[in-house]
């Protein structure tokens, strides 16, 4: 398990990396924490001709909270945004979806861009940026772009970043006052990859009925995607037992035929979109505060 | 003759004692540390390293291997094929005889990851680069993956030459298992599927080889869990004195079953040869580890049935067993099979019981041993018919187990498979775990659930744990057993009056070492971690084994107490010569040697054992200057199987019960475990804290091999969880931390009193979880018979529920 031969080159800046992919015409790759690219290195799935280290690129290393967006450094580590109080007061979904990744040891090397970037299907991140359309700003030799999160995912693994470009900082929307969230997922083994996951967030207006609903569903196809229809069910809808049922339904039909693997066939995914979409809105809606009808969930 | 002590209280120190302490292990500092010489420590002048090039595919014919261009990559130094290892070697052991190949494979492949070729280069980066330019043409043949089709008529063969893929069938009967049958008011039956789970130790296996061209000797350093017997197996493979022939076992992360590493040894050996003697080394990588290295075992398929009646009294057993093997039987996974005679009707006094046991071959990896040695799997199926019938009576599943329970007076008793157990009282110990488990809340609990529909359950499960290891009974699937089964210590005392054990087994993570160092503490009047524990390599070392189904503690500290025995007797003669006084008058105590009855006259070990290395005019006549002794013990009183298989194996039989509850998401199949109690009895605990270790340890692997651990392969024969993404080990987040008890009942045949308990609890756990998810089923009558119990295997369960 040796990564075959390829180059090794340092980026102090933003510039420097752009140029230094540049060089190698896009037979480089970018490393950040390397918790995913090394391993496909060493197994030698990934040959790229060099590697482009933005480990020192210091201002890609931060969290800023303006007004009602936190804006985050690519090379920000997971861990960063845990711990960060701005991340945590503004927006608890997104917190939550860090948690979520991996094991403390894994966060303290992976960075925010480097998840993104690598676009696994059932990355938490992946999750939170569809259900808040997050915005990414993205470096190349002409200058820089901004895509939106329904742009940016484009399939399994892959993204809208050219292979000149660098993701630099990833604009996440603050939650809507008084919304209610929920971030969760069936997974083998606390800190897997999930089978499937839901992530969710709930705007009561002033009478309790929704005024607002985001359901991003992942792990169940090439990228997380939206529930749009079980967003329309809910959305003018008295938040309560009989619509959440409903909306579950749709996003059970909303997804194409979710993959299978050794852990789950394509029909227990789908199963489980229903049921955690359902406890999804339940736990989003007792968040914002509005009374459910429980029962078995 | 050699004295054993009969218990703990017969050591010779007035002092409290060590043994039975919880003390700290002595070997972990360094362990713990790294700063011990694990094997890829280890840098020898001129080394190379290796790489392996393996097939793709899981059954194919090799057409050609061209190494030109590898040859020529600069810093590559040796090249061999399996034309090669046809030449230089003899095909590799296995057990049933004649189902394998050569270290690397020249005619055909028969599981994907097969080595085919290897290379040495000066960096292992290098190797890999180089071994991808080697090219292999294949012509790929029709794949079997699953026993049940392999067994049939028509399918692929894997040896053409033997004309089927049936390594082994036997029917063994014990008593008049038809009777039982005919006669019994009820019969329990079910299939039951344990798919393909192994050891995973920290570090997979890895070694150095020498040759030295000069002197035609070999040295191999490595991981290697039983030196002795791998040393046994590279004599005989390159055809070359076993006195040429010399092993040393680094420490190292773990064993588990896993670490022959009979394709590595021979392959580096091979290299080295052929680089005029270079040492080279292999680590093997983890995928190379899980796809075809020594981490898989019990790859099942059971049919089994118990009579019982009315009253509940079970009366037979019928058992039969399809064990996929895959690719060949050089990983001695069919030992597996062959173990579970030592405890084949568990706790219980079934007096009739078949055994039907067919062994295949498939285009899969091949087993190897994994802790435990195959009654986990047995256990499993045993105790789901206990439960079943349990079911069907009416009857409290701890309450059917407790009728049928071995009387705590009927020991040793005598099993239908032959096995005598030692000692037990398994009424205590299933009390004690219910005791401590609240078994009586825990239904309380459990019908609370059930009115709130909710899925609660609840397993009890009582097994055997047998220890201390004979290979009398492994001899029936054809692995050169015989009933003794060595383990030697030698202990010394020298000049500075210090003290050193010499054994032939390194550190696995256990704490034998440990134990070894209490013994001698309080034999001798030291502090623990004054004696000095030397691993011999397998030149030096006595007639050992090493670590291997539950038996080292045991085995070592019989032969501590042995050689300790015999030292005490020299230092005796030497100190009585010196007090002038008999032999007879003098007495080891806190290690002084001292006049019985008298005070004053003593004088210390250190003393002793100076006068004799220094001042021969003082010995007595006929003594020798060494103050060393050597004893090497083997259980006594061990047979070789007798015409229908019945055989006295394993000396010890430990047991353990475990309540265990669980809550099922009715909605998504995950299984939470709510409670876990045990409460066992491994006779005398020599080191408590290494006995709680084991049982954690064990626990671990019995909670993955219920819940998350398999080997998938597909139709292709290649293996889908080839990572440990995919592989899926306990965290733990995923292990209970249990509630723990004990019960005492020492072994009568060990000195100490002590049984086997290095297994633990991967005896119980995967059948007290299964139980216990079965337990919250009951009430759709459906039940869960294939492991792992995954959350989407345990849905679709369910959905048969929704109707
Ligand atoms: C045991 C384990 C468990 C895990 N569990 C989870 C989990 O539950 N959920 C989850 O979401 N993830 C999980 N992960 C993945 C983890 O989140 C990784 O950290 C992440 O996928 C990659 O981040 P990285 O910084 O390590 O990137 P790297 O591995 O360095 O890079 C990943 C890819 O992104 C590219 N890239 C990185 N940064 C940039 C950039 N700024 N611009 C352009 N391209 C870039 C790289 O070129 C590469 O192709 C797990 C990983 C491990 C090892």
């Amino acid at each position: 398990m040796k990564p075959p031969p390829f180059e090794y080159g340092v980026a102090e800046s933003v510039g420097e990396a752009v140029a230094l992919l540049q060089r190698y015409d896009g037979e480089a790759r970018v490393l950040a924490g390397g918790q995913s690219l090394v391993p496909l290195l060493n197994m030698r799935l990934a040959r790229p001709a060099a590697l482009i280290d933005l480990n020192r690129v210091r201002e890609l290393d931060f969290v800023r909270a303006s007004g009602n967006t936190i804006t985050i450094g690519a090379m920000t580590r997971q861990r960063s945004v845990e711990r960060s109080p701005d991340v945590q007061r503004q927006n608890a979904l997104l917190h939550a979806a860090t948690q979520n990744i991996g094991h403390p040891q894994i966060r303290n090397r992976g960075t925010m861009g480097g998840s993104l970037a690598h676009a696994h299907p059932a990355s938490e991140y992946q999750a939170a940026a569809v259900a808040l359309d997050a915005r990414f700003t993205l470096a190349g030799p002409s200058g820089t772009r901004s895509v939106d999160a329904a742009e940016f995912f484009v399939t399994y693994l892959t993204t809208a970043i050219e292979p000149d470009e660098v993701l630099t900082e990833i604009a996440w929307p603050a939650l809507s006052p008084g919304a209610g969230w929920s971030l969760i997922e069936v997974a083998r083994r606390h800190g897997d990859f999930a089978l499937a996951g839901v992530a969710a967030t709930l705007t009561p207006d002033a009478r309790g009925r929704c005024a607002e609903a985001r359901i991003a569903l992942f792990g169940v196809g090439p990228t997380a995607l939206r529930a749009r229809g079980a967003e329309r069910t809910l959305t003018g809808a008295a938040l309560e037992g009989g619509v959440f049922d409903e909306a579950a339904v749709s996003a059970e039909r909303e997804i194409d035929e979710p993959p299978s693997d050794v852990h789950a066939s394509g029909e227990y995914r789908r199963h489980l979109v229903g049921v955690l979409t359902r406890r999804a809105l339940r736990e989003a809606a007792a968040r914002a505060g509005v009374a459910t009808s429980t029962g078995v969930a | 003759m050699v004295e054993f002590p009969q218990s703990i209280d017969d050591l010779p120190t007035s002092m409290p004692r060590w043994v039975g302490q919880p003390i700290p292990r002595v070997e972990d500092r360094s362990l713990l540390t790294g700063q011990t010489e694990f094997v890829d420590n280890i840098t020898l002048p001129g080394m190379l390293h290796c790489a392996i090039v393996r097939s793709p595919y899981a059954h194919a014919r090799i057409k050609s291997v061209d190494v030109s261009a590898a040859a020529k990559v600069p810093g590559v130094v040796a090249i061999v094929t399996g034309e090669d290892a046809r030449r230089e070697t003899r095909p590799i052991y296995t057990a049933p005889p004649g189902w394998g190949g050569n270290c690397l494979a020249a005619d055909k492949v028969r599981f994907a990851g097969e080595p085919v070729a290897a290379l040495a280069a000066t960096s292992r980066y290098i190797a890999e680069d180089a071994a991808e330019l080697i090219e292999v043409e294949y012509e790929p043949l029709e794949v079997v993956t699953d026993a049940e089709a392999s067994v049939r008529e028509g399918a692929p063969l894997l040896f053409e030459e033997r004309g089927t893929n049936v390594m082994y069938q036997r029917k063994f009967v014990w008593g008049d298992v038809d009777a039982a049958f005919a006669a019994a008011d009820h019969v329990v039956t079910e299939r039951f599927r344990w798919h393909r789970v192994g050891a995973n130790p920290m570090e997979t296996f890895g070694v150095v080889s020498q040759w030295d061209p000069i002197e035609g000797t070999l040295t191999c350093r490595g991981s290697f869990q039983v030196q002795g017997f791998s040393a046994t197996g590279a004599a005989a493979t390159f055809g070359i004195p076993l006195n040429k022939v010399r092993f040393i076992a680094q420490p190292h992360g773990g064993s588990f079953g896993g670490k022959g590493g009979q394709r590595g040894t021979t392959i580096t050996t091979m290299l080295s040869r052929k680089s005029g003697g270079r040492p080279v080394k292999w680590i093997e990588d983890r995928i190379e580890y899980l796809s075809a290295g020594g981490g898989q075992a019990w790859d099942r398929h059971y049919e089994a049935s118990l009579a019982l009646t009315k009253d509940g009294r079970m009366t037979g057993l019928r058992v039969r067993l399809l064990d996929d093997l895959g690719g060949s039987a050089e990983g001695y996974g069919a030992i597996g099979a062959a173990k579970p005679l030592a405890s084949f009707t568990g706790c219980y006094t079934i007096e009739a019981a078949e055994y039907d046991l067919t062994i295949a071959a498939t285009n899969k990896l091949p087993c190897s041993a994994y802790r435990g040695m195959g009654p986990p799997p047995h256990n499993m199926v045993l105790e789901q018919l206990v439960d079943i019938a349990a079911r069907e009576l009416r009857v409290d599943p701890a309450e059917l187990r407790r009728r049928n329970f071995i009387p705590k007076d009927a020991f040793p008793y005598v099993i239908p498979s032959g096995n005598e157990y030692d000692s037990g009282d398994y009424e205590a110990t299933l009390d004690a775990a219910l005791a401590l488990a609240d078994y009586a809340g825990l239904r309380a609990r459990q019908d609370e659930a059930r009115r709130d529909g909710r899925l609660f359950g609840i397993g009890v499960v009582s097994t055997i744990e047998p220890g201390v290891f004979n290979s009398n009974v492994y001899s029936l699937v054809g692995f050169p057993g015989g009933t003794a089964q060595p383990e030697g210590v030698t202990l010394g005392i020298d000049l500075f009056g210090t003290i050193t054990a010499r054994v032939g087994f390194a550190h696995e993570g256990q704490g034998q070492h440990t134990v070894i160092s209490q013994i001698v503490a309080d034999y001798f009047g030291v502090e623990p971690d004054r004696v000095r524990v030397v691993v011999q390599d397998s030149m030096n070392a006595p007639p050992g084994y090493g670590p291997g189904g539950s038996r080292l503690g045991v085995a070592v500290s019989a032969a501590t107490l042995g050689a300790a025995d015999r030292l005490k007797d020299k230092l005796i003669r030497v100190a009585a010569k010196l007090m002038e006084a008999n032999p007879a008058e003098v007495e080891l105590m806190d290690g002084k040697l001292r006049i019985k009855g008298t005070t004053g006259a003593e004088m210390p070990i250190g003393q002793v054992a100076a006068t004799m290395l220094t001042r021969s005019d003082l010995l007595p006549d006929d003594m020798e200057p060494n103050p060393q002794a050597t004893y090497v013990w083997t259980a006594p009183g061990r047979t070789m199987p007798d015409e229908s298989g019945r055989v006295k194996s394993y000396l010890t039989a430990a047991n353990a019960c475990h309540v265990v509850a669980v809550e099922i998401d009715r909605q998504t199949g995950e299984v939470r475990i709510d409670k876990y109690a045990i409460a066992d009895d491994c006779g005398t605990r020599l080191n408590p804290a290494i006995v709680a270790g084991m049982t954690q340890g064990g626990l671990a692997q019995g909670v993955a091999a219920a819940l998350l651990e398999e080997y998938v392969y597909d139709e292709n024969g290649q293996l889908l969880t080839s990572t440990f993404m995919d592989y899926l080990l306990p965290t733990i987040y995923e292990v209970p931390i249990p509630d723990k008890t004990e019960i005492v009942t020492p072994s009568p045949f060990t000195p100490l009193g002590a049984k086997g308990m290095g297994e633990a609890a991967i005896h119980t756990a995967p059948a007290a979880i299964v139980s216990a998810i079965n337990d919250a089923l009951a009430p759709f009558g459906l039940r869960a018979t294939e492991t792992p119990v995954t959350p989407n295997r345990l849905w679709k369960l369910l959905q048969q529920a929704k109707g």
